[in-house]
């Protein structure tokens, strides 16, 4: 007898995803966009598939069943360690996303997924264009080991522009350090599914992201190490349409799938059913 | 000196290149080629030679001297096979118990579409992560350039130093001021922000130590460059060869799971582990 995919009937959302800014029309295909239906579709446009860009406190909200996310860490500060001070004082810089709400490039927790406990990590593109910094790489490193040490699987949402300038050297340094810990992750035999999403680059694209034991991306979301804009200035090269995009990197053997959102949140659910 | 002038000294044309480096620490030196699946890249040499009466493997990002060679070891610039060839190499290393030796002096790994179809950055990750568990004893050394995740992905070791006017840096002086203002022009004001120096980077903990440069730099005299870069490199290499090898790959963890402590440290970073 064939078996039947049991979590089919999974919900595409754990709960009610928060709002998002949006423009009035998609960038896609510039249909008016009804904010309601497109929050019951993980802001996805129905019309064309354009997947707008979430911030952490979405994808939490999208992948955790309702009520089970506890965070972790939320108290651990970046500080201006350089003294960076153009075009801004870098203090003044994180101070402000604070103020507006965000804490830090990458959030956090436990949670459980279609009822299996889960480790969940979600960048956000909002805070310094998602950043790896000392505490982003502090946060997922802290999260992989307790993955470790008590065997349970770890998803990571990424969405970022590599490492974060004004950490300096010491943000570089997060490669190793939370590689380090995948490599515990991998040792130990605990599942690890990326999931790359829009746009993933740099240091982060070169470390944890591209790690993964199935690594997952959203289509259309833009993937590599080298921004194309500085690959033009470096190379001159004509960049093909759909360079780097997550169709590109399925065809040059990167990812392992690309999943529209709308099929994410039943995917990992039977993904965790098979590493379990 | 300004670190801008440090910054060109680092990348002088005239500064010893690995092999002036590894030529003179291992007469003997033999190179090797290749990552056994599709390429050799020219811009990271690699192979065998007697150090200190042991048979050591040498690792090194190559510029190229005339501009013949510059082009064909592409000015240092990994491609994803040159991590695939320093992964091969360190693996052979580790079959035979030969301690690894890596030079590091690239403006990062190579910015080009080639690269980006043929995975740079899983190689990068790769690398970073493979080192953290090969067996054998690792001190790396900045001699030029050390730039970002190029450089870090042939960086992890049990021990890392800086001669005295290398930079190591998370983004190259140009990329930090493209990224940071969109305009490349910017590199001086981005290199002063960055920290880039030897001195600024043992300060943060995230080297042992700077090993001083002959007067007038190591462009002013090869031999007694690599005399104190021979020095430094065995009085790190030497003990590390009687740790047993799963302490070794203990602390080489820790060197990089804390190597920010020094920062965590501080009371706003926030509670410690809970």
């Amino acid at each position: 007898m064939i078996a039947e995919n049991p979590h089919r009937e999974v919900a595409i959302q754990g709960s009610r995803l928060p709002d998002i800014l949006l423009p009035t029309n998609c960038p896609g295909c510039g249909i008016a966009l009804d904010v309601n239906e497109l929050r019951e579709h993980n802001f996805v446009c129905t019309q064309c598939g354009h997947h707008f860009r979430l911030g952490a406190d979405v994808w939490i909200s999208l992948i955790a069943d309702s009520g089970t996310w506890q965070e972790r860490w939320t108290d651990v500060r970046s500080h201006d360690l350089l003294n960076w001070t153009v075009p801004k004082r870098y203090q003044e810089t994180v101070e402000t996303l604070l103020e507006e709400g965000l804490n830090e490039a990458v959030r956090t927790g436990t949670c459980t997924l279609g009822g299996r406990p889960i480790w969940l990590a979600a960048f956000d593109f909002g805070f310094v264009g998602g950043t790896l910094s000392i505490v982003a790489g502090e946060r997922l490193a802290r999260g992989m080991e307790q993955a470790t040490s008590s065997g349970i699987p770890y998803v990571l949402v990424s969405a970022s522009g590599g490492a974060r300038m004004q950490e300096g050297v010491l943000a570089l340094m997060q490669l190793a350090k939370v590689n380090a810990a995948v490599g515990g992750m991998h040792a130990a035999g605990v599942p690890y599914i990326s999931v790359l999403t829009d746009p993933t680059f740099g240091g982060t694209a070169a470390s944890l992201a591209l790690l993964g034991d199935i690594n997952i991306a959203e289509p259309g979301a833009a993937i590599g190490f080298t921004g194309p804009r500085v690959i033009k200035q470096a190379t001159y090269a004509d960049l093909p349409p759909g360079f780097q995009s997550a169709e590109f990197q399925l065809a040059h053997g990167q990812v392992d799938m690309v999943v529209p959102r709308t099929e994410l949140r039943p995917l990992l659910a039977h993904l965790l059913e098979m590493y379990l | 000196m300004s670190v801008w002038e440090i910054v060109e000294l680092a990348r002088h044309p005239d500064r010893p290149y690995s092999l002036d480096y590894i030529r003179r620490l291992a007469p003997d030196f033999i190179e090797l080629h290749g990552d056994r699946l599709s390429a050799d890249d020219p811009a990271l040499v690699g192979g065998i030679g007697t150090w200190h009466r042991r048979t050591t493997m040498f690792l090194g990002h190559q510029k190229g001297r005339s501009l013949k060679e510059r082009v064909a070891r592409n000015w240092g610039m990994m491609h994803p096979e040159g991590y695939r060839k320093a992964l091969r190499l360190a693996h052979h290393a580790a079959k035979f118990g030969f301690p690894i030796v890596s030079l590091i002096d690239t403006p990062g790994a190579y910015p080009g579409a080639g690269a980006e179809e043929r995975g740079i950055a899983a190689a990068i990750a790769q690398a970073i992560m493979e080192w953290f568990r090969i067996p054998v004893p690792i001190v790396a050394a900045v001699i030029g350039e050390g730039g970002s995740g190029g450089a870090l992905g042939m960086g992890v070791a049990d021990r890392v130093i800086m001669l005295e006017n290398s930079i190591y840096s998370v983004a190259s002086p140009e990329a930090a001021a493209s990224i940071v203002w969109r305009d490349n022009s910017r590199k001086v004001e981005a290199a002063e922000q960055l920290q880039l120096t030897s001195r600024e980077i043992v300060g943060m903990g995230v080297v042992e130590e700077v090993v001083p440069e002959p007067k007038g730099s190591a462009s002013a005299d090869y031999d007694a460059a690599a005399r104190a870069l021979d020095e430094a490199l065995w009085r790190h290499m030497k003990p590390l060869l009687d740790e047993p090898s799963a302490q070794l790959l203990q602390h080489r963890h820790d060197r990089f799971r804390y190597i920010d402590s020094l920062i965590q440290a501080e009371p706003h970073f926030g509670p410690k582990i809970d």
